[in-house]
Protein backbone atom coordinates (compact mmCIF):
# COMPACT_ATOMS: atom_id res chain seq x y z
CA UNK A 1 0.00 0.00 0.00
CA UNK A 2 1.08 3.07 -1.56
CA UNK A 3 2.49 5.12 1.90
CA UNK A 4 0.66 8.86 1.77
CA UNK A 5 0.82 11.33 4.07
CA UNK A 6 -2.28 13.39 4.60
CA UNK A 7 -2.23 17.49 5.92
CA UNK A 8 -3.90 17.82 9.10
CA UNK A 9 -3.79 21.41 9.23
CA UNK A 10 -1.31 24.32 8.75
CA UNK A 11 1.66 23.83 10.34
CA UNK A 12 2.76 27.21 12.61
CA UNK A 13 5.71 27.59 10.70
CA UNK A 14 7.40 26.83 7.69
CA UNK A 15 8.27 23.61 7.45
CA UNK A 16 11.66 22.19 6.28
CA UNK A 17 10.13 19.06 4.47
CA UNK A 18 13.79 17.76 3.20
CA UNK A 19 13.57 14.65 4.66
CA UNK A 20 10.54 12.81 2.66
CA UNK A 21 12.29 11.23 0.27
CA UNK A 22 10.86 7.93 -0.98
CA UNK A 23 14.27 6.37 -0.86
CA UNK A 24 14.81 7.22 3.35
CA UNK A 25 11.23 5.98 3.84
CA UNK A 26 11.60 2.52 2.44
CA UNK A 27 10.80 -0.36 4.13
CA UNK A 28 9.38 2.23 7.02
CA UNK A 29 5.53 1.66 8.59
CA UNK A 30 3.45 4.36 9.14
CA UNK A 31 4.12 4.81 12.80
CA UNK A 32 8.41 4.92 11.89
CA UNK A 33 7.22 7.41 9.30
CA UNK A 34 5.11 9.05 11.79
CA UNK A 35 7.79 9.14 14.49
CA UNK A 36 10.04 10.81 12.44
CA UNK A 37 11.33 14.26 12.80
CA UNK A 38 11.02 17.21 10.92
CA UNK A 39 12.10 21.35 11.23
CA UNK A 40 9.05 23.29 11.47
CA UNK A 41 10.43 27.44 12.25
CA UNK A 42 12.84 26.66 15.04
CA UNK A 43 11.39 23.56 16.35
CA UNK A 44 11.61 20.13 15.77
CA UNK A 45 8.07 18.06 15.16
CA UNK A 46 7.32 14.82 14.50
CA UNK A 47 5.91 14.21 11.11
CA UNK A 48 2.36 12.64 13.14
CA UNK A 49 2.42 16.50 14.23
CA UNK A 50 1.46 17.51 11.02
CA UNK A 51 0.26 14.68 8.80
CA UNK A 52 -2.19 11.99 9.13
CA UNK A 53 0.05 8.55 8.11
CA UNK A 54 -1.64 5.73 6.31
CA UNK A 55 0.00 2.37 4.17
CA UNK A 56 3.83 2.34 4.31
CA UNK A 57 7.12 2.35 2.40
CA UNK A 58 7.38 0.62 0.18
CA UNK A 59 9.91 -0.89 -2.39
CA UNK A 60 8.25 1.53 -5.54
CA UNK A 61 8.78 3.94 -3.50
CA UNK A 62 6.17 5.80 -3.97
CA UNK A 63 5.02 8.45 -1.89
CA UNK A 64 1.80 10.92 -1.52
CA UNK A 65 1.45 13.82 0.14
CA UNK A 66 -1.78 15.15 0.07
CA UNK A 67 -2.99 18.86 1.44
CA UNK A 68 -2.40 22.59 0.80
CA UNK A 69 1.74 22.09 1.65
CA UNK A 70 2.88 25.91 0.31
CA UNK A 71 4.28 26.31 3.81
CA UNK A 72 6.80 22.99 3.19
CA UNK A 73 9.64 23.73 1.45
CA UNK A 74 12.05 21.22 0.10
CA UNK A 75 9.65 18.51 -0.94
CA UNK A 76 11.05 15.94 -2.86
CA UNK A 77 14.67 18.06 -2.91
CA UNK A 78 17.68 15.68 -3.22
CA UNK A 79 15.58 12.62 -4.14
CA UNK A 80 17.34 9.84 -6.07
CA UNK A 81 14.57 7.61 -7.01
CA UNK A 82 11.03 7.02 -6.51
CA UNK A 83 8.26 8.47 -7.01
CA UNK A 84 6.47 11.44 -5.12
CA UNK A 85 3.11 12.70 -5.83
CA UNK A 86 1.77 15.86 -4.14
CA UNK A 87 -2.12 16.51 -4.04
CA UNK A 88 -1.72 20.36 -3.46
CA UNK A 89 0.15 23.38 -3.40
CA UNK A 90 4.31 23.39 -2.70
CA UNK A 91 6.06 25.71 -1.24
CA UNK A 92 10.21 26.94 -1.87
CA UNK A 93 12.73 24.59 -3.27
CA UNK A 94 10.83 21.42 -4.38
CA UNK A 95 12.99 19.16 -6.16
CA UNK A 96 15.95 20.84 -5.50
CA UNK A 97 18.85 19.28 -6.52
CA UNK A 98 17.27 15.84 -7.52
CA UNK A 99 19.17 13.22 -9.15
CA UNK A 100 16.64 10.59 -9.80
CA UNK A 101 13.19 9.71 -9.56
CA UNK A 102 9.76 11.89 -10.76
CA UNK A 103 8.28 14.53 -8.51
CA UNK A 104 4.24 15.25 -9.47
CA UNK A 105 3.06 18.42 -8.06
CA UNK A 106 -0.90 18.67 -8.95
CA UNK A 107 -0.82 22.02 -7.77
CA UNK A 108 1.50 25.33 -8.00
CA UNK A 109 5.12 25.47 -6.68
CA UNK A 110 7.11 27.99 -4.94
CA UNK A 111 10.30 29.66 -5.94
CA UNK A 112 13.48 27.67 -6.33
CA UNK A 113 11.57 24.60 -8.44
CA UNK A 114 14.31 22.02 -8.92
CA UNK A 115 17.07 24.26 -8.33
CA UNK A 116 20.82 24.57 -7.14
CA UNK A 117 21.09 25.68 -3.18
CA UNK A 118 23.24 28.82 -2.40
CA UNK A 119 26.79 27.80 -3.15
CA UNK A 120 26.28 24.76 -5.08
CA UNK A 121 28.16 23.66 -8.41
CA UNK A 122 24.79 22.44 -10.09
CA UNK A 123 21.43 22.22 -8.93
CA UNK A 124 19.53 19.13 -10.71
CA UNK A 125 21.27 16.71 -12.31
CA UNK A 126 18.55 13.68 -13.62
CA UNK A 127 14.57 12.75 -12.85
CA UNK A 128 12.16 14.56 -13.64
CA UNK A 129 9.98 17.35 -12.52
CA UNK A 130 6.37 17.71 -13.34
CA UNK A 131 3.65 20.79 -12.03
CA UNK A 132 0.18 21.31 -13.35
CA UNK A 133 -0.08 24.70 -12.34
CA UNK A 134 2.34 27.85 -11.99
CA UNK A 135 6.13 27.60 -10.73
CA UNK A 136 7.77 30.54 -9.02
CA UNK A 137 11.17 32.26 -9.89
CA UNK A 138 14.32 30.62 -11.02
CA UNK A 139 12.76 27.18 -11.58
CA UNK A 140 15.50 25.11 -12.75
CA UNK A 141 18.39 27.20 -11.48
CA UNK A 142 21.83 26.08 -11.77
CA UNK A 143 20.77 22.54 -13.38
CA UNK A 144 22.78 20.12 -15.22
CA UNK A 145 20.99 17.28 -16.28
CA UNK A 146 16.71 16.42 -15.82
CA UNK A 147 13.24 17.96 -16.75
CA UNK A 148 11.39 20.08 -15.36
CA UNK A 149 8.17 20.71 -16.82
CA UNK A 150 5.46 23.40 -15.92
CA UNK A 151 1.34 23.45 -16.98
CA UNK A 152 1.18 27.00 -16.41
CA UNK A 153 3.87 29.94 -16.24
CA UNK A 154 7.31 30.13 -14.73
CA UNK A 155 8.14 32.89 -12.65
CA UNK A 156 11.45 35.52 -13.68
CA UNK A 157 14.68 33.96 -14.10
CA UNK A 158 13.80 30.47 -14.98
CA UNK A 159 17.15 28.54 -15.87
CA UNK A 160 19.16 30.90 -14.25
CA UNK A 161 22.79 29.75 -14.81
CA UNK A 162 21.42 26.30 -15.90
CA UNK A 163 24.47 24.10 -17.29
CA UNK A 164 21.82 21.72 -19.42
CA UNK A 165 18.59 19.68 -18.51
CA UNK A 166 15.38 21.30 -20.26
CA UNK A 167 13.08 23.35 -18.50
CA UNK A 168 9.22 23.33 -20.12
CA UNK A 169 6.70 25.76 -19.36
CA UNK A 170 3.83 25.41 -21.28
CA UNK A 171 1.60 28.43 -19.98
CA UNK A 172 4.86 30.53 -20.99
CA UNK A 173 8.41 31.36 -19.38
CA UNK A 174 8.72 34.43 -17.31
CA UNK A 175 10.80 37.01 -18.05
CA UNK A 176 14.43 36.96 -17.78
CA UNK A 177 15.03 33.13 -18.25
CA UNK A 178 17.98 31.58 -19.34
CA UNK A 179 20.47 34.51 -18.13
CA UNK A 180 24.14 32.67 -17.96
CA UNK A 181 22.56 29.28 -19.63
CA UNK A 182 25.52 27.22 -21.25
CA UNK A 183 23.82 23.79 -22.35
CA UNK A 184 20.04 23.90 -21.01
CA UNK A 185 16.93 24.01 -23.27
CA UNK A 186 14.25 26.57 -21.86
CA UNK A 187 10.84 25.85 -23.30
CA UNK A 188 7.78 28.57 -23.75
CA UNK A 189 4.34 27.33 -24.95
CA UNK A 190 3.33 31.58 -25.42
CA UNK A 191 4.89 34.25 -26.73
CA UNK A 192 8.05 35.57 -24.74
CA UNK A 193 10.50 38.28 -25.54
CA UNK A 194 14.60 36.46 -24.85
CA UNK A 195 16.93 38.30 -23.04
CA UNK A 196 19.27 40.05 -25.50
CA UNK A 197 22.10 37.50 -25.30
CA UNK A 198 20.14 35.11 -27.20
CA UNK A 199 20.16 35.37 -30.78
CA UNK A 200 17.02 34.07 -33.31
CA UNK A 201 18.19 31.34 -35.29
CA UNK A 202 15.11 29.28 -36.96
CA UNK A 203 11.66 28.09 -37.08
CA UNK A 204 11.10 24.61 -36.66
CA UNK A 205 9.69 21.41 -35.29
CA UNK A 206 12.12 19.90 -32.51
CA UNK A 207 12.20 15.89 -33.00
CA UNK A 208 13.81 15.87 -29.20
CA UNK A 209 10.74 18.16 -27.68
CA UNK A 210 8.01 16.25 -29.12
CA UNK A 211 9.22 13.17 -27.38
CA UNK A 212 9.63 15.55 -23.80
CA UNK A 213 6.28 16.75 -24.36
CA UNK A 214 4.66 13.13 -24.96
CA UNK A 215 6.54 12.33 -21.66
CA UNK A 216 5.36 15.31 -19.78
CA UNK A 217 1.83 14.06 -20.99
CA UNK A 218 2.54 10.82 -19.91
CA UNK A 219 3.29 12.12 -16.38
CA UNK A 220 0.35 14.26 -16.09
CA UNK A 221 0.60 17.55 -18.20
CA UNK A 222 -2.31 18.70 -20.03
CA UNK A 223 -0.43 19.36 -23.38
CA UNK A 224 -1.98 20.96 -26.74
CA UNK A 225 -1.56 18.56 -29.56
CA UNK A 226 -1.04 21.91 -31.35
CA UNK A 227 2.37 22.03 -29.41
CA UNK A 228 3.15 18.87 -30.91
CA UNK A 229 2.73 19.87 -34.77
CA UNK A 230 3.23 23.47 -34.87
CA UNK A 231 6.78 25.25 -35.12
CA UNK A 232 8.92 26.36 -32.33
CA UNK A 233 10.92 29.59 -32.90
CA UNK A 234 14.99 29.07 -31.58
CA UNK A 235 16.78 31.35 -30.02
CA UNK A 236 20.25 30.50 -28.93
CA UNK A 237 22.39 31.77 -25.95
CA UNK A 238 23.65 32.97 -23.69
CA UNK A 239 25.58 34.54 -25.36
CA UNK A 240 27.83 35.66 -22.97
CA UNK A 241 28.69 32.08 -21.65
CA UNK A 242 28.85 29.34 -24.88
CA UNK A 243 25.87 30.04 -26.78
CA UNK A 244 25.00 26.46 -26.98
CA UNK A 245 22.10 26.53 -24.68
CA UNK A 246 18.45 27.72 -26.45
CA UNK A 247 14.92 28.88 -25.43
CA UNK A 248 12.42 27.41 -27.56
CA UNK A 249 9.42 29.57 -28.18
CA UNK A 250 5.70 27.93 -29.52
CA UNK A 251 5.40 30.84 -32.68
CA UNK A 252 2.30 28.09 -34.56
CA UNK A 253 -0.68 30.49 -33.27
CA UNK A 254 -2.56 29.16 -36.62
CA UNK A 255 -1.40 25.34 -35.50
CA UNK A 256 -3.52 26.48 -31.85
CA UNK A 257 -6.50 27.25 -33.51
CA UNK A 258 -7.09 24.94 -35.61
CA UNK B 1 10.21 -37.58 -52.73
CA UNK B 2 8.43 -38.93 -49.83
CA UNK B 3 6.78 -36.58 -47.37
CA UNK B 4 3.41 -35.75 -47.69
CA UNK B 5 0.45 -33.66 -49.57
CA UNK B 6 -0.85 -30.98 -48.65
CA UNK B 7 -3.54 -29.66 -51.03
CA UNK B 8 -2.07 -29.64 -54.52
CA UNK B 9 1.62 -29.73 -53.07
CA UNK B 10 3.72 -32.56 -52.29
CA UNK B 11 5.92 -31.52 -49.35
CA UNK B 12 9.07 -33.27 -49.05
CA UNK B 13 10.51 -35.52 -46.36
CA UNK B 14 13.58 -32.82 -45.19
CA UNK B 15 14.37 -30.03 -42.86
CA UNK B 16 15.89 -26.41 -43.20
CA UNK B 17 18.79 -25.79 -41.26
CA UNK B 18 19.31 -22.19 -40.20
CA UNK B 19 22.12 -20.88 -37.82
CA UNK B 20 22.25 -18.43 -34.92
CA UNK B 21 22.48 -14.60 -35.76
CA UNK B 22 22.32 -11.75 -33.63
CA UNK B 23 20.20 -8.96 -34.71
CA UNK B 24 18.77 -5.18 -34.07
CA UNK B 25 15.16 -3.65 -34.78
CA UNK B 26 15.47 -0.11 -35.78
CA UNK B 27 12.45 2.42 -35.74
CA UNK B 28 12.03 4.50 -38.25
CA UNK B 29 9.65 7.38 -38.09
CA UNK B 30 9.31 10.27 -40.83
CA UNK B 31 6.66 12.80 -41.11
CA UNK B 32 4.88 10.58 -43.85
CA UNK B 33 4.55 6.83 -43.85
CA UNK B 34 6.50 7.65 -47.53
CA UNK B 35 9.45 9.25 -46.28
CA UNK B 36 9.49 6.74 -43.75
CA UNK B 37 9.46 3.97 -46.60
CA UNK B 38 11.80 5.53 -48.79
CA UNK B 39 14.25 5.69 -45.50
CA UNK B 40 13.63 1.76 -44.81
CA UNK B 41 14.43 0.68 -48.42
CA UNK B 42 17.56 2.77 -48.73
CA UNK B 43 18.58 1.07 -45.14
CA UNK B 44 17.63 -2.28 -46.01
CA UNK B 45 18.57 -1.58 -49.36
CA UNK B 46 21.89 -4.72 -50.44
CA UNK B 47 21.53 -6.22 -47.34
CA UNK B 48 20.25 -9.91 -48.76
CA UNK B 49 22.82 -12.12 -47.72
CA UNK B 50 25.24 -11.88 -45.10
CA UNK B 51 27.85 -13.56 -47.13
CA UNK B 52 27.96 -11.17 -49.89
CA UNK B 53 26.27 -7.84 -48.19
CA UNK B 54 27.77 -8.17 -44.46
CA UNK B 55 24.25 -8.33 -43.11
CA UNK B 56 20.67 -9.56 -44.13
CA UNK B 57 17.68 -6.42 -43.37
CA UNK B 58 14.14 -6.15 -44.19
CA UNK B 59 11.14 -4.36 -43.03
CA UNK B 60 9.13 -6.26 -40.46
CA UNK B 61 5.92 -3.86 -40.44
CA UNK B 62 4.92 -0.44 -40.88
CA UNK B 63 4.24 1.20 -37.71
CA UNK B 64 0.87 3.51 -36.93
CA UNK B 65 1.45 6.35 -35.09
CA UNK B 66 0.20 5.09 -31.99
CA UNK B 67 2.84 2.91 -31.95
CA UNK B 68 6.17 5.00 -32.35
CA UNK B 69 7.84 7.11 -29.94
CA UNK B 70 7.70 10.27 -31.45
CA UNK B 71 3.47 9.76 -32.59
CA UNK B 72 4.75 9.84 -36.41
CA UNK B 73 4.57 7.22 -39.24
CA UNK B 74 6.80 4.66 -38.99
CA UNK B 75 8.76 1.24 -40.33
CA UNK B 76 10.13 -1.53 -38.53
CA UNK B 77 13.70 -2.48 -39.70
CA UNK B 78 15.37 -6.18 -38.65
CA UNK B 79 18.72 -6.04 -39.27
CA UNK B 80 21.01 -9.50 -38.55
CA UNK B 81 24.71 -10.20 -38.48
CA UNK B 82 26.68 -13.08 -37.64
CA UNK B 83 27.80 -11.06 -33.99
CA UNK B 84 27.02 -8.54 -32.40
CA UNK B 85 29.89 -6.37 -33.71
CA UNK B 86 28.75 -6.70 -36.81
CA UNK B 87 25.26 -5.52 -36.08
CA UNK B 88 26.61 -2.68 -34.51
CA UNK B 89 28.86 -2.02 -37.75
CA UNK B 90 26.40 -2.07 -40.18
CA UNK B 91 23.29 -0.17 -38.03
CA UNK B 92 26.08 2.54 -37.78
CA UNK B 93 26.91 2.40 -41.29
CA UNK B 94 23.22 2.06 -42.72
CA UNK B 95 21.68 4.13 -40.26
CA UNK B 96 24.03 6.66 -41.08
CA UNK B 97 23.84 7.21 -44.82
CA UNK B 98 20.22 5.98 -45.25
CA UNK B 99 18.40 7.32 -42.55
CA UNK B 100 20.08 10.42 -41.20
CA UNK B 101 20.04 11.56 -45.15
CA UNK B 102 16.53 10.97 -45.55
CA UNK B 103 14.44 14.12 -44.90
CA UNK B 104 11.94 13.85 -41.45
CA UNK B 105 13.33 11.15 -40.22
CA UNK B 106 14.29 10.09 -36.84
CA UNK B 107 15.79 6.71 -35.04
CA UNK B 108 15.05 4.27 -32.26
CA UNK B 109 15.73 1.30 -30.65
CA UNK B 110 12.84 -1.46 -31.20
CA UNK B 111 14.76 -3.58 -28.82
CA UNK B 112 14.48 -1.52 -25.27
CA UNK B 113 15.25 -3.59 -23.03
CA UNK B 114 17.82 -5.91 -24.31
CA UNK B 115 20.72 -7.35 -22.16
CA UNK B 116 23.07 -6.19 -25.03
CA UNK B 117 23.40 -2.83 -26.27
CA UNK B 118 25.49 -1.34 -29.38
CA UNK B 119 26.24 2.40 -29.98
CA UNK B 120 24.43 4.07 -32.24
CA UNK B 121 23.86 7.97 -31.90
CA UNK B 122 26.78 8.05 -29.08
CA UNK B 123 28.61 7.19 -32.46
CA UNK B 124 26.56 9.07 -34.93
CA UNK B 125 26.90 11.93 -33.18
CA UNK B 126 30.47 13.16 -33.87
CA UNK B 127 28.64 14.20 -37.23
CA UNK B 128 27.16 17.04 -35.27
CA UNK B 129 30.98 18.27 -35.34
CA UNK B 130 30.73 19.67 -31.97
CA UNK B 131 27.21 20.99 -31.87
CA UNK B 132 25.39 18.18 -31.35
CA UNK B 133 23.31 17.68 -28.28
CA UNK B 134 21.78 15.05 -25.73
CA UNK B 135 18.95 15.04 -23.89
CA UNK B 136 17.88 12.12 -21.54
CA UNK B 137 13.77 11.48 -22.08
CA UNK B 138 12.16 9.13 -19.50
CA UNK B 139 15.29 7.57 -18.81
CA UNK B 140 17.04 6.95 -22.41
CA UNK B 141 19.45 9.14 -24.03
CA UNK B 142 19.07 11.13 -27.28
CA UNK B 143 21.13 12.88 -29.37
CA UNK B 144 20.12 15.45 -31.26
CA UNK B 145 22.11 16.10 -34.93
CA UNK B 146 21.79 19.29 -36.06
CA UNK B 147 21.21 19.22 -40.22
CA UNK B 148 20.38 21.22 -43.43
CA UNK B 149 16.61 20.30 -42.44
CA UNK B 150 16.95 20.86 -39.17
CA UNK B 151 17.61 18.08 -36.36
CA UNK B 152 18.00 14.49 -36.59
CA UNK B 153 17.28 12.69 -33.50
CA UNK B 154 18.78 9.57 -32.77
CA UNK B 155 18.66 7.30 -29.71
CA UNK B 156 22.12 6.34 -28.30
CA UNK B 157 22.19 2.92 -28.41
CA UNK B 158 20.26 0.01 -30.00
CA UNK B 159 19.37 -3.33 -28.39
CA UNK B 160 20.83 -6.63 -29.92
CA UNK B 161 19.15 -9.74 -29.32
CA UNK B 162 19.83 -13.34 -30.39
CA UNK B 163 17.77 -14.31 -33.22
CA UNK B 164 18.17 -17.01 -36.12
CA UNK B 165 19.13 -16.91 -39.65
CA UNK B 166 18.71 -19.53 -42.97
CA UNK B 167 15.60 -20.80 -42.09
CA UNK B 168 13.72 -21.02 -45.91
CA UNK B 169 11.24 -23.20 -48.29
CA UNK B 170 11.75 -23.68 -51.49
CA UNK B 171 8.45 -23.52 -53.37
CA UNK B 172 8.18 -25.36 -56.98
CA UNK B 173 5.60 -25.48 -59.81
CA UNK B 174 5.27 -26.34 -63.22
CA UNK B 175 6.45 -23.15 -64.64
CA UNK B 176 7.87 -19.57 -63.79
CA UNK B 177 4.76 -18.20 -63.46
CA UNK B 178 3.07 -20.47 -61.34
CA UNK B 179 5.79 -21.05 -59.15
CA UNK B 180 6.53 -16.86 -58.61
CA UNK B 181 2.70 -17.08 -58.03
CA UNK B 182 2.98 -19.32 -54.97
CA UNK B 183 6.19 -18.14 -53.60
CA UNK B 184 4.93 -14.47 -53.80
CA UNK B 185 1.64 -15.56 -51.54
CA UNK B 186 4.05 -17.69 -49.17
CA UNK B 187 6.41 -14.56 -48.62
CA UNK B 188 3.08 -12.31 -48.38
CA UNK B 189 2.02 -14.86 -45.55
CA UNK B 190 5.48 -15.06 -43.77
CA UNK B 191 5.71 -11.47 -43.29
CA UNK B 192 5.11 -10.23 -39.13
CA UNK B 193 6.51 -9.85 -36.15
CA UNK B 194 9.78 -10.61 -35.45
CA UNK B 195 10.36 -12.17 -39.01
CA UNK B 196 12.51 -10.31 -41.57
CA UNK B 197 12.42 -11.86 -45.65
CA UNK B 198 15.67 -9.93 -46.91
CA UNK B 199 15.99 -10.94 -50.45
CA UNK B 200 13.74 -8.81 -52.92
CA UNK B 201 10.18 -9.45 -52.28
CA UNK B 202 10.94 -11.64 -49.97
CA UNK B 203 12.18 -14.25 -52.57
CA UNK B 204 15.72 -15.83 -54.20
CA UNK B 205 15.68 -17.37 -57.37
CA UNK B 206 19.47 -17.69 -57.39
CA UNK B 207 19.63 -20.26 -54.65
CA UNK B 208 22.84 -21.05 -53.54
CA UNK B 209 25.07 -23.93 -52.32
CA UNK B 210 28.01 -23.61 -50.33
CA UNK B 211 31.60 -23.72 -52.28
CA UNK B 212 32.18 -24.42 -56.00
CA UNK B 213 32.23 -27.59 -58.49
CA UNK B 214 35.31 -25.55 -59.87
CA UNK B 215 36.53 -23.37 -58.04
CA UNK B 216 38.12 -23.13 -54.11
CA UNK B 217 38.01 -19.76 -54.05
CA UNK B 218 34.50 -19.32 -54.40
CA UNK B 219 32.60 -19.18 -51.11
CA UNK B 220 29.22 -19.74 -52.72
CA UNK B 221 27.93 -20.92 -56.06
CA UNK B 222 24.59 -21.96 -57.78
CA UNK B 223 22.21 -24.86 -56.23
CA UNK B 224 22.97 -26.61 -59.72
CA UNK B 225 21.08 -29.53 -57.78
CA UNK B 226 17.94 -27.29 -57.88
CA UNK B 227 18.25 -25.53 -60.89
CA UNK B 228 15.56 -27.21 -63.60
CA UNK B 229 18.29 -26.33 -66.78
CA UNK B 230 20.38 -28.23 -65.34
CA UNK B 231 18.36 -31.48 -64.97
CA UNK B 232 19.22 -33.53 -67.98
CA UNK B 233 23.31 -31.96 -67.39
CA UNK B 234 23.57 -33.10 -63.78
CA UNK B 235 23.23 -36.91 -62.08
CA UNK B 236 22.63 -35.31 -58.50
CA UNK B 237 19.32 -33.24 -59.63
CA UNK B 238 16.89 -32.34 -57.33
CA UNK B 239 14.08 -30.72 -59.26
CA UNK B 240 11.30 -32.81 -59.11
CA UNK B 241 9.36 -34.39 -62.51
CA UNK B 242 7.16 -31.95 -64.09
CA UNK B 243 8.88 -28.68 -62.56
CA UNK B 244 10.22 -25.66 -64.40
CA UNK B 245 11.05 -23.85 -61.82
CA UNK B 246 11.63 -23.12 -58.38
CA UNK B 247 12.04 -20.54 -55.80
CA UNK B 248 13.52 -19.59 -52.31
CA UNK B 249 12.03 -17.97 -49.12
CA UNK B 250 15.09 -17.00 -46.81
CA UNK B 251 14.26 -16.10 -43.19
CA UNK B 252 15.51 -14.49 -40.82
CA UNK B 253 13.65 -14.65 -37.45
CA UNK B 254 14.22 -12.78 -33.60
CA UNK B 255 12.99 -16.86 -32.46
CA UNK B 256 13.05 -20.08 -33.25
CA UNK B 257 9.37 -20.35 -33.06
CA UNK B 258 8.87 -17.28 -34.95
CA UNK B 259 10.54 -18.72 -37.94
CA UNK B 260 9.18 -22.22 -37.57
CA UNK B 261 5.61 -20.63 -37.41
CA UNK B 262 6.30 -18.38 -40.22
CA UNK B 263 7.66 -21.52 -42.24
CA UNK B 264 3.83 -22.78 -41.46
CA UNK B 265 2.46 -19.77 -42.99
CA UNK B 266 4.47 -19.86 -46.14
CA UNK B 267 4.05 -23.29 -46.23
CA UNK B 268 0.09 -23.54 -46.31
CA UNK B 269 0.31 -20.51 -48.10
CA UNK B 270 2.35 -22.17 -51.12
CA UNK B 271 0.28 -25.11 -51.39
CA UNK B 272 -2.79 -23.04 -51.27
CA UNK B 273 -1.12 -21.08 -54.50
CA UNK B 274 -0.23 -23.89 -56.86
CA UNK B 275 2.75 -24.93 -56.01
CA UNK B 276 3.30 -28.37 -56.79
CA UNK B 277 6.24 -29.60 -54.51
CA UNK B 278 7.82 -27.69 -51.62
CA UNK B 279 11.14 -28.38 -49.90
CA UNK B 280 13.61 -26.98 -47.59
CA UNK B 281 17.56 -26.54 -48.19
CA UNK B 282 19.84 -27.75 -45.42
CA UNK B 283 23.64 -28.74 -45.24
CA UNK B 284 22.86 -32.20 -44.02
CA UNK B 285 22.20 -31.10 -40.11
CA UNK B 286 26.05 -30.34 -39.79
CA UNK B 287 26.55 -26.76 -39.66
CA UNK B 288 23.19 -25.22 -38.58
CA UNK B 289 22.28 -25.39 -35.02
CA UNK B 290 18.28 -25.29 -35.85
CA UNK B 291 16.72 -27.78 -37.69
CA UNK B 292 13.26 -27.20 -38.77
CA UNK B 293 11.20 -30.44 -40.59
CA UNK B 294 8.87 -30.10 -42.81
CA UNK B 295 7.17 -32.82 -41.35
CA UNK B 296 6.23 -30.20 -38.36
CA UNK B 297 5.03 -27.59 -39.82
CA UNK B 298 1.64 -29.89 -41.38
CA UNK B 299 -1.26 -28.60 -39.41
CA UNK B 300 -2.11 -25.00 -40.15
CA UNK B 301 -1.49 -21.92 -38.94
Amino acid sequence: MTLTLTLRADPPARVLAAPLIPERLRGLNASAVAALDLRCGGETVAVDDLFEVSGAGTEEEELVLAGDLRRFDGIGARMSSGEIVVRGDVGAWAGAEVSGGVLRVFGDAGARLGAAYPGARAGMTGGEIVVTGDAGEEAGAGMRRGLVAVGGRTGNGAGLRMLAGTVIALGGIGAEAGLGNKRGSLVSGRPVEPLPAYAFATRFRPPALGLQLRRVRELGLTVDDALLRGTWARWSGDQTELTRGEILIFDDEEERRE
Amino acid sequence: MSGYQLGSAQIADTFAEAFPMRYARILITAASDAWALEAAHSMTGFATSVIGCKCEAAIERSLTCAETPDGRPGIAVLLFAMDREGVGKRVLERVGQSVMTCPTTACFDGLEGADKTVPLGASLRYFGDGFQASKVIAGRRFWRIPVMEGEFLVCESVGVGSGVGGGNLVIAAADEDAALAAARAAAEAMRGEGIALPFPGGIVRSGSKVGSLTSKSMAASTNHQMAPTLRAQVDDTLVPGGVGAMFEIVIDGASESAVREAMRRGLHAAAGAGATHVTAANFGGKLGQFHFPLSELRDPP
